[in-house]
């Protein structure tokens, strides 16, 4: 099993395969349906307030942020899916949840040096290996906010990346 | 032996956190095996890493999935059975108070229809906010009332179908047809290996509350020749765990039959239960 630490690079992301098995330590973004689209107008606009989000390198991870924990949600939601491929151009290396994704997106993805992983809906495990969490932006969306946490180990495994994907097989 | 409005309150709370936190012995035990048996690598960890999450969500009472559900419903009222005055209202208690224990996650939209369909007005920020199915009642012989609190998420609720099959007077039509929407369904879905639970009524509203009964009665250690025709249509499509590849897209299926009416046509509710699912919790009382 691969090792990595946020924030990830362009190389990083072209050394993975399909298939493999990684632990995620440090620093994830959470967001999903709401704030998606939300950042990538924000790209749009080449706003501002993007700096304080430093998504050069990042992971997003396709959840909710509560008390009841974190877990993927589907991401092929047409709102999640449909921001990956302009978070890609906007530095975000890694996209995590669960579901396949369009041969289009898998492409947007490899032109952008970036992938996609799958997690399990491990929310308890989770709870035990996240140490902090906050609100970057958006508060107003409650647990649809996005957030920041910091992880000690997020098991993931790479679904596509490099133009490849596991569920085209 | 009476049924006090406090004993239903409680019964409600427990059954709601026992669903959201642990899985059903026959459940375990063949998430268990086929851990064992499975043979891709990736497949195997991810179940392996489902159990440690059972484990640990049973030992501290920990949600198992971040999507905790929408709370669901189903008394089974004996004919003899006294029920005391507000036992809607002291359901409708215990479930919320479960919803803080648990906790549920605080996902209820605030506003009026419009505002809610648009999400325009944000969220409540307390779990019980969120309020419960209508509830499905049965009349049953007896003295007693079974209890049931299930737990829907959202990502089965995506790939859930109900819709009509012309049967042709052939079970193995409507299975077959019923196979194929699953089949189309998990390898979308994500969080597999699921359960599919499968109703057939004569409305809409009666396959979904048979699929519903379905889900709160199945058991994977009894399958039926049915269930095991959808088992192993589903699983020949090879999406295996979280959608890896491997041997177990489904674990098993659970199938309710209604009463049927003079028809050519099938009412059939079809969910792909995620592999926290059915998330159920029960209790007799009386």
């Amino acid at each position: 099993m691969l090792t990595l630490t946020t924030p990830l690079g362009k190389k990083d992301v072209a050394d993975l395969k399909v298939g493999d098995q990684v632990m995620l330590m440090g620093r994830i973004l959470c967001g999903r349906d709401a704030v998606l689209p939300k950042i990538v107008k924000m790209l749009e606009t080449n706003d501002p307030g993007l700096e304080k989000l430093g998504l050069e390198g990042s992971v997003i991870f396709h959840t909710a942020v509560s008390c009841a924990g974190i877990g993927p949600t589907s991401s092929n939601k047409v709102e999640i899916e449909g921001s990956i491929p302009a978070l890609s151009a906007g530095g975000v290396r890694m996209h995590l949840g669960k579901g396949a994704l369009k041969p289009e997106t898998v492409e947007a993805m490899r032109a952008n040096g970036s992938c996609f992983a799958v997690t399990t809906p491990t929310t308890a495990l989770f709870s035990y290996r996240t140490t902090s969490q906050r609100v970057l932006a958006f508060p107003e969306e409650g647990m649809e906010a996005l957030y920041e946490i910091e992880v000690t180990g997020l098991p993931v495994i790479i679904a596509a990346v490099n133009g490849e994907t596991m569920f085209a097989k | 032996m009476s049924i006090t409005y406090e004993d239903l309150c409680k019964a409600a709370q427990q059954c709601l956190v026992t669903a959201g936190s642990s899985y059903t012995p026959d459940r375990l035990a063949a998430y268990e095996k086929a851990a064992s048996a499975e043979k891709n690598d990736n497949a195997r960890w991810f179940l392996q890493l489902m159990l440690e999450n059972a484990q640990i969500a049973q030992r501290e009472k920990l949600p198992l999935c971040d999507d905790t559900g929408t709370p669901h419903v189903l008394l089974r009222i004996g004919e003899q059975c006294a029920l005391p005055a507000g036992w809607l209202k002291a359901i409708r208690e215990g479930v919320a108070a479960g919803l803080l224990t648990l906790p549920g996650r605080p996902m209820a939209v605030k506003g009026d229809g419009v505002q809610r369909v648009e999400q325009s007005q944000g969220l409540f920020e307390n779990s019980d906010a969120l309020e419960h199915a209508p509830v499905i009642t049965r009349s049953v012989p007896g003295d007693k009332l079974d209890l049931a609190v299930l737990m829907l998420g959202g990502g089965p609720e995506i790939r859930a179908r109900t819709r009509r099959i012309f049967h042709k007077r052939s079970m193995e039509k409507v299975i077959g047809e019923v196979a194929g929407w699953l089949s189309e369904e998990v390898s979308l879905l994500g969080c597999t290996p699921a359960i599919p639970a499968i109703g057939i009524g004569r409305s809409q509203v009666e396959a979904s509350a048979l699929m519903l009964e379905a889900m709160a009665d199945g058991d994977l250690s009894r399958q039926n020749e049915w269930e095991r025709k959808v088992v192993d249509a589903v699983n020949a499509t090879n999406v295996g765990p979280l959608g890896l590849g491997g041997r177990f897209t489904v674990m098993g299926c659970f199938l309710k039959i209604g009463p049927t009416r003079a028809s050519g046509v099938r009412i059939v509710s079809a969910r792909p239960c995620c592999l926290v699912e059915p998330r159920v919790g029960k209790a007799t009382l009386g």
